[in-house]
């Protein structure tokens, strides 16, 4: 099989990274790190990555959601899949009281919310690897 | 694997976007203390919170009121020697404790700022007596009195609206705001 499959987390709770992240590492994944919007973006610059795990509320708030947009103006990262793991609906609770997060509202592939099963974590990133694998193989 | 993040990093990757300098160039000079206006109702005074950053104290930090207690005068942030940005890293531990709900119990702060944000997502205006309920039954019976009279007064001559404001085209605003939040119902 090819090599291990590069991902890049850009969240900036540090415990939830790290719960996270030994999963994603026990599953055989090489994980990248990012603690906050600045560095992520740096990080996806300047190195390829196969999948981005991207929070929403980051530094001055919804911060997840530009760098959502800012990559689906980059011609190179545009194909990357990113999937949002956000606590948002927690986190500002008092605004949306039961109100849904709308994927629609930021163009990513996926999104779950925190606090996630280490199972469905899994599931959604091999999913998501593997149907951008199909995309680059088959270019419609 | 890699270290953990220190509560000290986790402050400065809140702080990204800031143009002040890195919390840990704070010499301790106790300026901002001596400066703020509100020091007397923290329980810790900014000089001592930053202190407490760097040492990794979070749990002393977020629980403490100081953040809360910010008037967000900026007058530490124009007296600091080091040019810190010491008024937005209160803003940071606002935004941290909300996110976290992590805030002490019983403050008018948080209580105040999301009854304001309420206020503007909904008419896209805040509306004082709405606002001032966030916070009044807090006081004391004559404070309570005083507050009363003085929007009586302000109503009287015209200057506090009796009905909440609305501004015009909410539904458009309602979209901004979405692009912002992706928040709420899709309409």
């Amino acid at each position: 099989m090819n090599s291990q499959k590069h991902l890049l987390i850009i969240d900036d709770d540090p415990d939830f990274v790290a719960g996270i992240r030994s999963i994603l590492e026990s599953a055989n994944y090489l994980v990248d790190v990012a603690y906050n919007p600045k560095d992520g973006f740096e990080a996806l610059q300047s190195k390829p990555y196969d999948m981005l795990l991207l929070d929403i509320m980051m530094g001055r708030g919804a911060e997840g959601v530009m760098v959502a947009r800012k990559m689906r103006k980059d011609p190179k990262l545009r194909e990357l899949p990113v999937l949002i793991i956000t606590g948002i609906r927690e986190q500002i609770a008092f605004l949306f009281p039961g109100g849904p997060v709308h994927p629609r509202f930021v163009e990513v592939d996926e999104l779950v919310e925190k606090p996630v099963e280490p199972k469905l974590l899994l599931e959604r990133v091999s999913a998501l690897l593997q149907s951008a694998q199909a995309k680059k193989a088959s270019p419609a | 694997m890699a270290e953990r993040l220190s509560f000290s990093d986790e402050v400065s990757n809140l702080l990204y976007a800031a143009h002040g300098n890195p919390l840990t160039t704070c010499i301790q000079c106790g300026t901002c203390s001596g400066t703020c206006p509100v020091v007397p109702y923290m329980d810790h005074t900014p000089r001592r919170l930053i202190g407490m950053i760097t040492a990794g104290l979070k749990e002393e930090v977020m629980a403490s009121n100081t953040y809360w207690s910010c008037a967000s005068c900026y007058h530490c942030n124009v007296r600091c020697p080091q040019g810190i940005d010491i008024a937005e890293l209160m803003y940071a531990l606002k935004r941290l404790s909300i996110w976290r709900a992590q805030h002490k119990e019983g403050l008018i702060g948080p209580v105040f700022s999301e009854t304001f944000v309420k206020t503007i997502f909904k008419s896209g205006r805040s509306y004082e007596p709405v606002l001032a309920t966030s916070y009044l039954f807090t006081f004391g019976v004559q404070e309570f009195l005083q507050e009363a009279q003085t929007a009586t007064s302000l109503m009287l001559k015209g200057r506090l609206p009796v009905l909440p404001p609305r501004i015009k085209r909410l539904d458009n605003f309602g979209r901004m705001l979405r692009r912002i939040i992706p928040m709420g119902d899709a309409k």
